[in-house]
């Protein structure tokens, strides 16, 4: 990367562009879309440029509904797929983070096993054993709740392994120093451990967050009364409609306000991000 | 404060593997032992044993009369000076070394004085106090270390290649450091060193391990003037002693494989004749004369160190170093005189490798 280097940085640069804008247009459409009457997107004549509808649509969506087509409002949605992302998100870490500690610091019986019981289940996802979940879930009475929407979804071998791998990079000295210092096994979890997996907790609280914003199959599965829908099935719930025209203005307004909560956590936890890459104690 | 006795400790692990033989030596109370050998000779699988780190297959060991075979760490009343220090990474220097005495349930303004006391005497800066580990320098992370064993309190230091990650001349001045402390604190140490310049200057008693067996136990200064063994012989000394291979020709006399002969003192008579012996020159030891004198050295590097210089070469078919202070002027030509007085010579069986 020597030489050319001004062409190289352009065409680097143009990709690059291009990538963003391939990604990028599709959303900008979504919210513009969502600043304008039903009308004039009907029509076929969206502008490039944001309407006056901004505050009527968002309201309706957020506070009155889509009388015709879902009977939720999405501040509902909103507030279910939040209670279930962090559900899940929490959930998977805490269970994850705690198997991780048992499979790397204690030698029980059957340890290998467990071990590679929890990594077969790697193999089978929530799609793959959908039926039997959803029979255990019906036959618990979870349906259409909460505990329903989570539970199932909350074992995680992904993380197990993810902490596992980071236990093993812990120096067995600190552990020893632990011991010396009369430090019990939790007390060495919640003291030593767990502030120093800070960073790969904030890590992988955003992709577990998003993962369980985003689940489709399962609530659509689980949930069948109005007010447990999730944001991601309330989308296509207004998209899809019979006898009437889609409201596309609030499916937008719906859509945009759907990507909200993700994009606020990728935010947030950026900054622990960036610190976990810097700093480098262990 | 308190003893330390170990009995025919063993370790054998669980794939067959035995890294301690049986291993048997009592420090006393308030003396400072170094356990030195060679990488994989199981100094530091005895010392994680005496801590409780590591179990124990067989043998008792004893701190201050108390049996601890069964007991955790933290019941075994030690500290311990980790080789990579250990310290705990996201907290301060302070909460590092308090973190023990928090667990033990130390009331708050003992946990004060002591940390005060300890950051005192190991002269760290009360601003360092509330800094992370990693903003510390190598010989500050070694401090602190050391004030966390510190503020225990506990009967029984131990010291696990403490020096090891420092560099030259921080390990000099440590060294004095933990020596001094001791002498302050007057607490029972166990040091594990693969050092032997660390072992000679800090033991009141050194124990030299080999493949899991001790091989000699004694003052530094009584292992380095009378080596029970070829391995001590070898180990302790920099540079190390020279070993000139022959036979035992009479009581006082051992005829070299080149057929030359040097005397040693007499003593041996009940040696038998002829028995094949190593004798063992230190380098300080060997005079340096003319090559008419002596047996005949052929220099092939000489190493100017500035207190002295180290002359290698070749006697008697061996290799052979000899040291010899700065002002002493050598000898032309490439072959030198060297005379070994016959005190300066140790005499050990060639087969069962023990000194004679």
């Amino acid at each position: 990367m020597i030489e050319n280097r001004r062409f190289g940085n352009l065409s680097a640069h143009l990709v690059l562009i291009v990538g963003v804008v391939i990604v990028a247009f599709p959303v900008y459409l979504a919210v513009i879309a969502s600043t304008h009457s039903a009308d004039t997107i009907a029509n076929g004549q969206l502008s490039l440029l944001p309407g006056g509808e901004f505050v009527e649509n968002y309201r309706r969506a957020l506070f009155i509904g889509t009388s015709r087509t879902t009977r939720a409002l999405v501040a509902t949605m909103l507030f279910n797929s939040f209670v279930m992302a962090m559900a899940i998100a929490l959930g998977k870490i805490a269970i994850s983070l705690l198997s991780a500690f048992a499979i790397v610091y204690f030698r029980f019986p059957f340890r290998k096993v467990a071990f590679w019981a929890i990594f077969l289940t790697l193999m089978v996802p929530v799609e793959v054993r959908i039926y039997p979940t959803y029979a255990i879930a019906a036959n618990l009475n979870l349906l259409d709740t909460y505990t329903g929407l989570a539970l199932p979804l909350i074992a995680s071998a992904t993380a197990t392994l993810l902490f596992r791998q980071f236990f093993m990079t812990v120096p067995e000295e600190l552990t020893e120093a632990a011991q010396i210092d009369a430090a019990g096994p939790m007390r060495f979890f919640r003291d030593i451990l767990l502030p120093l997996s800070r960073t790969n907790l904030a890590a992988l609280f955003v992709i577990l967050f998003i993962y369980g914003w985003n689940q489709y199959l399962w609530p659509l599965l689980i949930t069948t009364r109005d007010d447990m829908t999730t944001i991601v099935i309330g989308i296509k719930k207004i998209v899809a409609t019979h006898d009437a025209l889609t409201e596309w203005q609030l499916a937008m307004a719906t859509a945009v306000l759907a990507m909200l909560p993700p994009v606020a956590v990728v935010i947030f936890m950026q900054k622990l991000f960036v610190k976990g890459l810097i700093e480098t104690e262990k | 404060m308190a003893d330390v006795q170990l009995a025919d400790v063993k370790k054998t692990y669980p794939g067959g593997f035995t890294a301690i033989h049986g291993v048997s030596f009592a420090v006393p109370d308030g003396g400072f032992c170094v356990l030195v050998g060679p990488s994989g000779c199981g100094k530091s699988t005895l010392l994680r044993m005496i801590a409780g780190l590591e179990t124990i297959s067989a043998g008792d060991i004893r701190i201050g009369e108390r049996l601890v075979n069964q007991l955790e760490p933290t019941e075994r009343d030690i500290a311990m000076v980790f080789q990579n220090y250990a310290l705990y990474p996201h907290m301060s220097v302070y909460d590092n070394m308090a973190y023990g005495l928090r667990n033990l349930k130390t009331p708050k303004h003992e946990i004060e004085s002591r940390v005060g006391e300890a950051a005192q005497i190991l002269e760290l800066d009360t601003a360092l106090l509330s800094r992370k580990p990693r903003q510390l320098s190598g010989g500050q992370r070694q401090r602190v270390a050391m004030g966390r064993a510190i503020v225990r309190k506990p009967k029984v230091f131990l010291f696990d290649e403490p020096l090891s990650n420092l560099d030259a001349k921080l390990r000099v001045q440590m060294r004095i450091e933990i020596r001094r402390l001791q002498r302050r604190l007057q607490t029972t140490t166990i040091y594990v060193t693969h050092d032997q310049v660390e072992a000679m200057t800090l033991a009141d008693m050194l124990v030299v391990l080999n493949a899991g067996r001790t091989e000699q136990i004694g003052a530094p200064l009584e292992l380095y003037e009378r080596p029970a063994t070829l391995f001590v012989a070898g180990f302790l000394g920099s540079p190390p002693m020279n070993f000139l291979k022959g036979m035992l020709e009479s009581p006082n006399t051992v005829r070299l494989d080149d057929g030359t002969a040097i005397a040693c003192e007499a003593g041996y008579a009940a040696v038998q004749r002829g028995t094949r012996v190593v004798a063992g020159v230190r380098p300080e030891r060997a005079l340096v004369g003319p090559a008419s004198e002596g047996l005949v050295m052929k220099i092939d590097l000489i190493e100017e160190l500035g207190v002295g210089r180290l002359l290698h070469g070749q006697l008697a078919g061996a290799p052979m170093t000899v040291a010899i202070g700065p002002d002493q002027q050598l000898p032309g030509g490439e072959a030198i005189g060297i005379v070994i007085p016959a005190d300066a010579v140790h005499l050990f069986d060639a087969e069962s490798r023990k000194r004679l």
